[in-house]
């Protein structure tokens, strides 16, 4: 009796398992959808989207308020070649990450050598460094705008008390000093990268390294900065990218959008300007293309990042027991 | 190391602190300067007679209540949101599988490189033809979107949760929905305290959004402290600016001081990707 009801018994479970096998992976892939669902709506509802909409509108004269717009196929790309503020913006980014962006890193990476060394307190002084970068961008600015101020500002107290003549600096030719030295406050985030990646470094590395009578010198050259080399490529890309994207000259100036157009020519960046395109001078379609453009030059180093770095990416720690 | 080599660099150390911390120095000096201090040349280094009427008078001239409760509005909408569905969609690349899933994580990574900014006009003018603006409905999308950064986070911290705490749950017959919400999201809270920090700091000190998105009236702090203190010939009166400005920074200083570890460990983990 007994033997005849597992005998019925036991083809009936294989079967369940065995088309439970040929289901499970659809519906684990079925639940992995449902869990990226949100993340993957949204990549294409706000960012895809828009984008598309972005492109539709650099195709069109399109100035967001009169309803008659007209095709003009690619006049806008060809303009931004032709247009001499996108090139002068496009000139002045390139110079303001040319300064900010090399600066920075240096001297996130010194700090970071510094602070990475044996001393008292020194996570206080980590802290304390990295302070600045955690300040709201519109905090950094305004207390900029403060220090660089002609009369009541710290930088023309200093000169005057050395006897120098004061400074205007919140405009032409000096204000692109008082946004570089914005920028350089926040080197604290590039040191705690670069400190990261300090700590990454196998310590053995660099005992050996002084066992075989190396120096400070001959380690930070040999050992230190070819294994760093990953993360000052990775903060050399973030920052180029981040340059083309500032708006901070719009914070150091009038603090509005509407104000674009009128930030000084020193700081007059490519962002700033598609801004004053957008709002001050109505040209969507314009405005749209060289939002484009600045897209598509990302997406390029992006992709380029990607491939050059797949052999040395860090991100993948997969769980363990899978292939 | 020799002790005089560790005391120089102490010493170096210690002056680049001073630099780093000296304008925030003359933000609190600023902010107790009466107006005819700042109108003087040059400028005195200590307030003669620290005008506390500064404080109020920043919070009369502009709308500061009123803005402070929009910016915590929208803070609060985008930390949770974001929060949850980031550790949601972080749950589901490390823990499930399905065709696609490689090359949805490729794009999720290149998206942390994708400019915000780039889309942000677009979004708006899209949420301007659905009637959206000047509502808070564009961070609700954004928040419920999550945030590619903190997927990755959360991804990272639940790939190393071991297998068999998952096994167990689905032979007691536990679905995935609530293996994370029972088992993945509780241990995760150093994940969720980074992300709780990043999200709140990210919505407090953004500016273009609410710029954009929000008219003039309805406004968050970030806004009304970047052109909100200006006088009768639009000059910007230096000491109230001072003051606001203290006041909208602080809270973020204090919760760093207080967190630094979380701000500090949500950022270096930004440098290794």
């Amino acid at each position: 009796m007994s033997s005849t009801l597992t005998e019925v018994r036991r083809p009936a479970a294989a079967t369940v398992t065995a088309a439970d096998r040929r289901r499970k992976p659809l519906r684990k892939a079925r639940t992995f959808y449902l869990f990226v669902a949100p993340w993957l709506l949204g990549f294409i509802g706000l960012t895809v989207f828009p984008l598309g909409y972005a492109f539709w509108l650099s195709l069109t004269d399109s100035d967001g308020l009169s309803p008659r717009t007209h095709f003009v196929g690619f006049e806008n790309y060809v303009e931004i070649f032709h247009d001499p503020l996108t090139l002068s913006s496009l000139a002045k980014t390139g110079l303001f990450a040319l300064v900010t962006v090399p600066l920075s890193i240096l001297a996130g990476l010194l700090l970071a050598v510094m602070l990475n060394q044996p001393i008292r307190g020194r996570g206080l002084l980590r802290a304390l460094i990295y302070l600045p970068a955690v300040v709201p961008p519109v905090g950094a600015a305004l207390t900029f705008r403060l220090i660089f101020d002609r009369d009541a500002g710290a930088a023309n107290g200093i000169l005057s008390g050395l006897g120098a003549n004061p400074i205007t600096w919140l405009v032409d030719p000096n204000v692109r000093y008082v946004l570089y030295a914005l920028v350089l406050w926040g080197c604290g985030g590039a040191m705690i990268i670069s400190l990261a990646g300090l700590q990454d470094i196998p310590r053995e590395l660099l005992e050996a390294a002084q066992v075989d009578g190396a120096s400070y010198w001959q380690s930070f050259t040999r050992i230190i900065v070819p294994l760093l080399s990953p993360v000052i490529l990775f903060q050399v890309i973030n920052g180029v990218i981040a340059s083309l994207q500032s708006f901070a000259p719009l914070l150091l100036s009038s603090g509005s959008l509407s104000g674009a157009g009128t930030v000084p020519q020193g700081n007059y960046l490519y962002m700033i300007h598609v801004f004053a395109q957008y709002f001050s001078a109505s040209r969507f379609g314009y405005a749209s293309a060289m939002l484009w453009m600045l897209f598509a030059a990302i997406l390029l180093v992006t992709l380029v990042i990607i491939k050059v770095s797949a052999r040395t990416v860090f991100y993948t720690v997969e769980p363990e027991g899978k292939k | 190391m020799t002790r005089t080599y560790r005391w120089a660099l102490s010493l170096v150390l210690l002056a680049v602190v001073l630099v780093m911390l000296s304008p925030i120095a003359w933000l609190l000096l600023t902010s107790l300067k009466s107006p005819a201090e700042m109108a003087s040349f040059p400028p005195t280094w200590w307030p003669k007679e620290p005008r506390f009427a500064n404080y109020t008078d920043a919070i009369s001239k502009v709308n500061f209540l009123g803005a402070t409760q929009n910016s915590l509005t929208i803070a609060f909408i985008t930390t949770t949101l974001t929060t949850l569905s980031s550790a949601w969609v972080g749950f589901g690349f490390a823990r499930l599988s399905a065709p696609g899933k490689k090359q949805l994580f490729v794009v999720l990574l290149a998206t942390m490189m994708l400019p915000g900014i780039v889309t942000l006009v677009p979004t708006y003018l899209i949420f301007a033809k659905l009637h959206m603006v000047n509502t808070y409905w564009p961070w609700v999308a954004w928040g419920l979107g999550g945030s590619a950064f903190l997927i990755f986070l959360f991804r990272q911290f639940f790939a190393g949760i071991p297998r068999e705490l998952e096994e167990a749950a689905i032979i007691d017959g536990c679905g995935y929905v609530g293996i994370f919400w029972r088992i993945f999201l509780p241990q995760s809270w150093p994940v969720i305290a980074a992300s709780v920090i990043l999200s709140f700091t990210g919505a407090w000190g953004d500016f273009v959004g609410p710029a954009m998105f929000l008219s003039q009236d309805s406004t968050t702090l970030a806004v009304a402290m970047a052109s909100g203190y200006v006088n009768d010939k639009g000059l910007p009166m230096n000491n109230l600016v001072a003051a606001g400005a203290v006041m909208y920074v602080l809270p973020v200083l204090v919760l760093f001081m207080f967190m630094q570890r979380r701000f500090v460990s949500g950022f270096s983990t930004s440098g290794i990707k």
